[in-house]
């Protein structure tokens, strides 16, 4: 399973996105306001979900800014992340 | 209690602002004022001010009517009159003493902290910490105050455009003792929040109005009706382990102030994101927070209609 897929099953998982599937995410739309339809609540939710699931404290939240664009973003901080150590 | 009409509910936000009733030129008159005579002529003035607003302005007395009128169930008008003059007088007061800690410098005023330790270790566990509040007492002397904590506080506060009343630094020309993360900011804030904690330092919210939309907030009973008030504090103490402290600070005599140090709430970690989890947290607070009402009432400064509210967007 890709960074991404993976990212897309624990984000209908942890932030219980009712009537949607990891497959109708679309990776580049945004993650809050139009597209995955997320709020700032969301944002406390994701840090915890991307320390519990793949193991990455996000300490810089100027990173996390970027990451938190859309999917793709957050999968390429991950992967980013994971391979740097 | 009647469900909450929706259109009154909006109104009640429409019609209702966070901007001083004083006009510039009246702030000027004051902070001239404590220049020239000092604090006590400026408490002097303030009364008949107060007295002025709450006769001639039926606004200023609509203001207070909603958290008064709970508090003090089955007044008559006398007594009604009474307890407006009162809570405009303390917060005139108030608003006095913060002027004055900017112009004057801080010498003008003690403020004794209950359970200073207490804090003092929460910091120590090195997961920062949340401090929950209300708008009692003069809420920016007491985080002026928390530089004796010796690491840096942070304050989720937005402001209104235009507002004409100067904060404490703003008299005194210099950055503020604490930082502002504003909630109308990228992603409401939550991104700044969450790095003041990482860092092991201090968050100050206010627990007793909700910013954001229905999902950040929990309705509870507080003062024989239903309130909304926000459950951000609990997450983030949920999501970084943070203990959470619960404070009032409070004018204890002329020129004094007391932080209160209610109770520590320990949230327990990953408890997801329906507010509903949060619930037992936030009563906590509230319950708290009708034990300050009930010992010092006009201590209160909430001149929002909590109990017809519809939240900000």
């Amino acid at each position: 399973m890709t960074t991404v897929e993976k990212l897309k099953k624990v984000l209908v998982e942890g932030l219980n996105l009712e009537g949607l599937t990891p497959g109708a995410i679309d990776e580049n739309a945004p993650l809050f306001g139009e597209g995955l339809g997320l709020d700032s609540l969301d944002v406390v939710e994701l840090v915890v979900i991307v320390k519990k699931h793949f193991g990455i404290e996000i300490q810089n939240m100027d990173e996390a800014k970027g990451a938190f664009q859309s999917v793709h973003t957050l999968a390429s901080y991950i992967e980013g992340r994971q391979s740097n150590g | 209690m009647q469900p909450t009409d929706g259109a009154d509910a909006r109104q009640n936000r429409k019609s209702w602002s966070a901007r001083s009733i004083g006009s510039r030129w009246q702030h000027r008159f004051f902070y001239a004022l404590i220049r020239l005579a000092g604090r006590r002529a400026a408490y002097v003035m303030v009364v008949f001010v107060a007295l002025y607003y709450v006769l001639f302005r039926p606004s200023v007395r609509a203001r207070s009517r909603p958290y008064l009128s709970r508090r003090f169930p089955g007044r008559n008008a006398l007594f009604r009159l009474w307890d407006s003059c009162r809570i405009t007088v303390e917060i005139g007061k108030v608003l006095v003493d913060r002027a004055a800690l900017g112009i004057l410098g801080p010498g003008q005023l003690t403020v004794r902290h209950s359970r200073r330790e207490d804090l003092l270790e929460r910091i120590r566990e090195g997961r920062g910490l949340i401090l929950v509040t209300a708008h009692a007492g003069c809420w920016q002397f007491a985080m002026e105050s928390l530089r004796m904590l010796e690491t840096p506080v942070s304050l989720l506060l937005h402001r209104e455009e235009g507002d004409v009343d100067l904060h404490i630094f703003e008299h005194r020309g210099d950055d503020a003792a604490f930082r502002i993360i504003d909630p109308a900011g990228p992603l409401g804030g939550a991104l700044e929040m969450l790095q003041v904690l990482k860092h092991g330092e201090v968050l100050c919210i206010m627990g007793d109005r909700a910013i954001g939309g229905d999902r950040s907030t929990v309705e509870v009973e507080f003062l024989r009706g239903r309130v909304r008030v926000p459950v951000t504090p609990y997450q983030l103490a949920s999501a970084t382990a943070a203990p959470v402290v619960v404070i009032f600070p409070y004018k204890s005599g002329p020129g004094n102030y007391s932080l209160q140090v209610e109770k520590v709430i320990r949230v327990p970690e990953d408890l997801g994101r329906s507010p509903e989890a949060y619930r037992p947290y936030a009563e906590a607070f509230i319950r708290s927070l009708e034990g300050f009402v009930e010992k010092r009432p006009y201590q209160f400064f909430n001149f929002f209609d909590l109990w017809n509210q519809e939240p900000m967007r």
